[in-house]
């Protein structure tokens, strides 16, 4: 092999790590400190990043009340039976091997005057920087008839942990022929094909145990959805008579939901004493990144696309499902990909780290039934003030068996790979 | 210019790949290539030598999916400790549209030559260490 140095060209976009080498804004100040509220795939993965990549020059202290992570991404899996609920939760020892402190508390709010975050009982760490990625707020008030008080009897299931299990019983114990109802939310939300594989895997399930007389309603307010023809193409394929998807011209509306009684009320049908009903309502920035001022009336929070820098602060940065990350989806891949946008960002800044320009990119697989796996994705970069799509891919319907199953295998190598990444 | 070191036609019909002993031993890889490319795959330097830095940022973009340990799991491939040129070989493939995989020709397609050299000496810099 010839040997020979040549300089990387950094181009036309070299402007973000030009500008972070001249003058970090707290050298010589001690050592610099990160503060990360939310250990989901965007703050575990920032956090760990900074944290091994400055070798100890960084103070990373990650924020997160609980002990173990329960993914969002393949509990449709385990709803399906494909995967144990052991197999989707992670725990966040190996986070402090890379230098990583861990405070399991809850962060109750972000004092952006004096660069601290106050914890639930009153402690205040101070920060540098800090990485807000609190995930989503669920907005109880969205489907009339359906609130808190009633997540139990109406599962969400769209934050992970105990609902996801809550969902998975109520599934199991439908009754063959019985009537489920899925809600599915507006946009934007958390993970575009999220409810849809939802639908796969519950078809899935009563499938495998002889429930085939079961009916699964959706109820939409979108008039189209992610992957939507491979997805109706696949329920036709596997689950016939099964699921009916019925978008706002066809149901007229969601008119309310009685928990009480078990029914849906649209403007066209009346479903009663269904089985089980699957509420995931519309969604909204976590509650500290609201509170602090980063979100606008969207409820999500613009950031500066070449940085993931909050667009309202520049000390804060802001990740993943919290985000308004122009053409980028909600998903764990892509609050993953933005996250290692920002640890380079605030490397740059707090220690003069070199940085390249971002780049962003997604990946979303779907598992319709066995071995039937789609995907879609996208690669993005900052673009006329937003996170541009610069190249997208989707599942084709005519895809070979063999196609689908090797995307299926994807999925699950997929899996392992990024909960090392973020976790490991 | 870089020559694209890879050829779809005409060689070794058999599928046996002249990869050299080194490879030979890198089941993993030897696996991932005679899948990938039926034919042959005749590997050239690039002539870039790779930047250490870049490749360990873009690299960040990889170990999404592919494990740095070097642990394969399913459908995704291990990665690391290849021979710099098949590293190249196997990335201009899916940049140019040779192999079909849309994720990989997503992530590959927007790489420099200087970027896949970078990517080529990280990734061969590193052991497999895991389980």
């Amino acid at each position: 092999m010839r040997i020979h140095r040549r300089d990387f060209v950094l181009g036309a976009s070299a402007t973000i790590g030009l500008t972070t080498l001249a003058a970090p804004a707290v050298l010589g100040q001690g050592k610099p400190r990160v503060v990360v509220i939310g250990g989901g795939p965007g703050g575990a993965t920032a956090a760990k990043y900074i944290a091994r990549d400055s070798q100890g020059a960084i103070d990373v202290t990650l924020v997160e009340p609980s002990r173990s992570y329960t993914t969002c991404f393949h509990s449709n899996l385990y709803l399906g039976g494909y995967r144990s609920y052991e197999s989707i939760t992670h725990g966040y020892d190996k986070l402090a091997a890379h230098g990583v402190k861990l405070v399991h508390a809850a962060a109750a709010a972000i004092d952006r005057e004096k660069k601290q975050v106050a914890l639930a009982d009153g402690t205040r760490l101070g920060y540098d920087r800090a990485i807000v990625a609190p995930g989503i707020d669920l907005k109880y008030d969205s489907v009339p008839g359906w609130g808190r008080d009633h997540e139990k009897t109406m599962p969400h299931a769209w934050k992970p942990g105990e609902q996801t299990s809550l969902l998975k019983a109520r599934l199991d114990a439908v009754p063959d022929g019985g009537v489920i109802v899925v809600i599915a939310p507006p946009n934007p939300y958390r993970c575009p094909p999220g409810p849809y594989e939802r639908v796969s895997m519950m078809a899935h399930a009563l499938k495998q145990s002889g429930r085939t007389k079961c009916k699964i309603f959706v109820i939409d307010p979108k008039d189209s959805f992610s992957k939507q023809g491979l997805f109706q193409q696949g329920w036709e394929r596997h689950y016939p008579g099964m699921v009916e998807w019925l978008g706002p011209k066809t149901h007229d509306g969601l008119k309310s939901v009685d928990p009480a009684s078990g029914t849906v009320k649209t403007g066209f049908e009346s479903y009663e004493r269904c089985a089980l009903v699957n509420v995931i309502p519309a969604q909204m920035a976590g509650q500290i990144a609201r509170d602090a001022g980063l979100a606008n009336e969207t409820g999500f929070c613009p950031v500066k696309p070449e940085s993931m820098q909050s667009a309202n602060d520049a000390n804060l940065y802001v990740l993943g499902d919290a985000t308004i990350a122009g053409d980028m989806p909600k998903s764990s891949f892509a609050a993953n990909s933005q996250a290692k946008v920002a640890a380079l960002m605030i490397r740059g800044e707090l220690q003069n780290a070199r940085t390249f320009p971002a780049r962003y990119n997604n990946t979303c697989w779907s598992l319709i039934e066995t071995d039937d796996a789609v995907k879609v994705g996208g690669r993005y970069e900052a673009k006329d003030g937003k996170i541009a799509a610069v190249e997208t891919f989707v599942s084709k319907t005519d895809e070979t068996p063999e196609t689908r199953r090797q995307t299926q295998a994807e999925n699950m190598g997929w899996y392992a790979g990024i909960v090392t990444d973020v976790f490991g | 210019m870089p020559q694209i070191g890879f050829r779809r036609t005409g060689v070794r019909p058999g599928g046996t790949m002249p990869l050299g002993g080194a490879v030979a031993c890198l089941a993993a890889l030897a696996a991932f290539l005679c899948q990938a490319l039926p034919g042959s795959a005749h590997s050239t330097d690039s002539g870039i030598e790779g930047d250490p830095a870049l490749g360990a940022y873009l690299s960040s973009e990889c170990v999404a999916c592919h494990q740095a340990s070097g642990v394969q799991v399913a459908g995704i491939p291990a990665i690391v400790g290849w021979p710099r040129d098949q590293f190249v070989a196997v990335m201009q493939s899916y940049r140019d549209g040779h192999r079909d995989n849309p994720v990989m020709h997503n992530v590959a397609s927007r790489l420099t030559d200087e970027e896949i050299a970078a990517l080529a000496v990280h990734f061969g810099n590193l052991k497999p260490t895991g389980q």
